[in-house]
């Protein structure tokens, strides 16, 4: 378990890490908690490994123009402290799910969106958000909304001599809501399924979307407007949230069925995996939706 | 969190070297760009109160603070860590002075092989430190960073949350911080990647030894005050003081193997305890000679990682017509032989003062000192026992036959 050798530099500029990185079989070292597992086992062997941490102006945690901005090596658990990530309610609900206090102390927000892993929750909450994510090499700049983003298992539209310097998560307008909720066999395990939510009420408008986790080669977002809207229908406009939930069950059903595509492995099968998708489904659909209202009454007095 | 410098490429063969600063004492580590911290922090500088378990940031086991900040040492490499403050298990507390979360895992037999326990304690550091309210309820979730197999983790939840009852407004900081030097792995046994200079490391002048021997500050790990009535008189005794070469064949275990000049002097130090083997090389410098006091500083290596620094004084003072031998020494144990309780090791090292003392007592009579570069053994020991006991009463005799 101990990593193969590698070339070790540690650059102090954004230019200088995209110049090692055109150089072949460079790797980003930025928290390294993805990363050096896979290293320790060997099951990567990258030549290089270029450290950004010495970057200062990859650690920037910044807000501007609607959204927070997310530098390459701010870690999980500053961005969790911080009280700008209040103005995202997606991530303070997200983030303490993410492995535990000790891997969120170096592990970055950054570098989990770009390793991509189909069952961790930050590439969920971008691709619910729709995070924009800026990239930059050599060749330039450019910017890749999180629809585009994911590409597959451990996989991104990021080419071998990018960096991902930003990641922007849009700031919640009024009448947002939301919620989040996985479900492991341990605190702190990749989640066997998860659900990331956002639903948005304004005025008469509604809009639901869920991202999935966890269930497929990567995060599967779909639109729930119409389910949470017949479910309004069938249990009233002011529900209580075990209402709603159950309102929101068969319906759910449907979805998971949907999104679910894996074909399940020796920790769940694919119907089981459908079953808990469901049931998160419906109940942070519920919560979102409670709290986009109560946000909009706040935001309207 | 500390924003490292930036620095040039090393190759994959090449050593890169980093400076940290670890429970409190700078350290200079010269490594390849793939030891982790937690290796680095047990092979390089014999701090080995961090384990290691899976090497791949399940467990727990190597859990730190970086940077006040609980962090997994096997998913860090050390080079990474350029000017970050690390502490570890070391740090918490001391073993005559336990950090309360140490005293509590005690207290409520929050262990039982002992193998998390490190992880253990900086986790639930971290947690009351930066929680010191976290609530009963949130614990196991809280602490579900580091597994445990032995414990059902009842008693170790228990030890947390009494800690975080007594101690509202957070807990106190690490205990054991001070300026203290290290003592590392020679370069030989880790394979020629271990060069471990710490910044307080003397400058070594062209004689091939230190300027002088730096103690460590803070308290010993064992500490020393022997007294034993010689049969020798003082005059005798200061014979034996006068010559290093004779004072080192009365250390039981001990050989004389350079003499380097100007006070310096190399050696080499056995004991055998059962099956308990260790052998120090190291440096001695006699700081103070006089007919009545000699002060000697010395420090040693382990070849299994462990070192030792003392501060020894020897005093002979008149007692009766006979000389009395007080020798006071502070030692201080870092690696592996610091895992030796403290009290055996304070048993072991009073023992071998009372055979220096019995040889000694030999040599200033005249006689070959009954210790030498064997190691202090039961048979030796006894041996020395008797030879005193037929001294005396030979002594006692002949007194009596001057008088009558």
């Amino acid at each position: 378990m101990k990593a193969a050798p590698f070339a070790y530099v540690r650059p102090g500029t954004v230019q200088d890490v995209v110049a090692e990185l055109a150089r072949d079989g460079a790797k980003v070292l930025a928290g390294g908690q993805s990363l050096v597992p896979v290293l320790a086992m060997r099951l990567g062997r990258p030549s290089t490994l270029v450290d950004i941490n010495a970057v200062p102006e990859l650690d920037r945690l910044s807000r501007d123009n609607g959204s927070i901005r997310v530098g390459a090596t701010v870690r999980q658990r500053r961005l969790q402290r911080d009280d700008l990530s209040a103005s995202v309610p997606l991530l303070r609900l997200a983030l303490p799910w993410i492995g535990h206090r000790e891997i969120r102390s170096r592990g970055t927000v950054c570098g989990s969106i770009a390793h991509a892993d189909p069952a961790a929750e930050l590439p969920a909450v971008a691709s619910c958000l729709d995070a924009t994510m800026l990239l930059t090499s050599t060749r330039g700049q450019r910017q890749i909304a999180a629809a585009e983003f994911f590409t597959g298992a451990l996989t991104t539209v990021i080419e071998p001599d990018e960096l991902l310097t930003e990641v922007l998560f849009p700031v919640a307008g009024p009448g947002e809501g939301f919620g989040f909720g996985e479900f492991a066999r341990r605190h702190g395990d990749f989640a066997l399924a998860g659900a990331a939510v956002r639903v948005r009420t304004t005025g008469d408008a509604l809009q639901a979307r869920v991202t999935c986790f966890g269930i497929s080669d990567q995060p599967v977002t779909a639109d729930v407007t119409a389910q949470l809207r017949a479910a309004l229908a069938e249990v009233g406009p002011s529900p209580t949230g075990s209402q709603l939930r159950r309102g929101l069950a068969e319906r759910a059903d449907e979805v998971a069925a949907d999104v679910v595509d894996t074909s399940g492995d020796g920790h769940a099968s694919t119907a089981y995996r459908r079953r808990l998708v469901a049931g998160l489904l419906a109940r942070e659909v519920s919560r979102a939706y409670l709290t986009s209202t109560s946000a909009s009454e706040v935001s309207a007095s | 969190m500390t924003v490292p410098h930036s620095c040039p490429r090393t190759e994959a063969d090449q050593p890169a070297e980093v400076r940290m600063t670890v429970n409190g004492n700078p350290v200079t580590l010269s490594l390849p760009a793939r030891v982790t911290l937690s290796d680095a922090i047990r092979d390089h500088l014999g701090l080995t109160g961090t384990h290691v378990g899976c090497e791949h940031g399940i467990c727990g086991m190597c859990t730190v603070l970086v940077d006040g900040e609980a962090a997994r040492a096997c998913l860090l490499f050390a080079v990474q860590i350029e000017g970050a403050q690390v502490t570890t298990v070391e740090g918490l507390g001391r073993q005559d002075d336990l950090h309360p979360l140490q005293e509590s895992f005690g207290r409520h037999h929050g262990l039982q092989c002992g193998f998390c326990t490190p992880g253990f304690l900086m986790s639930s550091y971290d947690l009351l430190r930066h929680q010191p309210h976290v609530c009963r309820e949130d614990l196991p979730t809280e602490l579900s960073g580091v597994l445990c197999r032995c414990t059902g983790y009842r008693n170790i939840l228990e030890a947390v949350a009494d800690v975080a009852e007594a101690h509202p407004d957070g807990i106190p900081g690490p205990g054991n911080c001070g300026h203290r030097t290290m003592v590392g792995r020679t370069p030989a046994v880790s394979s020629g990647t271990g060069v471990v200079a710490t910044d307080t490391r003397p400058e070594t002048n062209p004689a091939g030894h230190p300027r002088e021997i730096t103690l460590p500050t803070g308290e010993p790990t064992i500490r020393i005050a022997v007294t034993s009535e010689l049969t020798s008189s003082p005059q005798e005794v200061a014979r034996v003081f006068d010559d290093v070469r004779l004072l080192a064949r009365c250390l039981p275990g001990a050989e004389l193997t350079d003499e380097v000049g100007g006070g310096w002097y190399r050696g080499r130090a056995r004991v055998a305890l059962g099956p308990v083997r260790l052998s120090f090389d190291g440096l001695a410098h006699v700081a103070e000679q006089s007919a009545e006091r000699l002060v000697v500083a010395a420090q040693g290596q382990d070849s299994g990682g462990g070192g030792a620094q003392a501060r020894i004084v020897l005093s002979a003072r008149p007692s009766g017509a006979c000389a009395a031998l007080h020798a006071e020494a502070d030692v201080f144990l870092t690696g592996r032989i610091a895992g030796f309780g403290r009290s055996l090791a304070g048993d072991v090292s009073r023992r071998m003062f009372e055979d220096f003392a019995r040889a000694l007592d030999q040599a200033a009579s005249g006689g070959e000192p009954l210790v030498g570069p064997q190691p202090p053994r039961a048979v030796g020991i006894l041996a020395a026992a008797l030879a005193d006991r037929a001294r005396r009463r030979w002594q006692q005799l002949r007194r009596r036959i001057t008088r009558g």
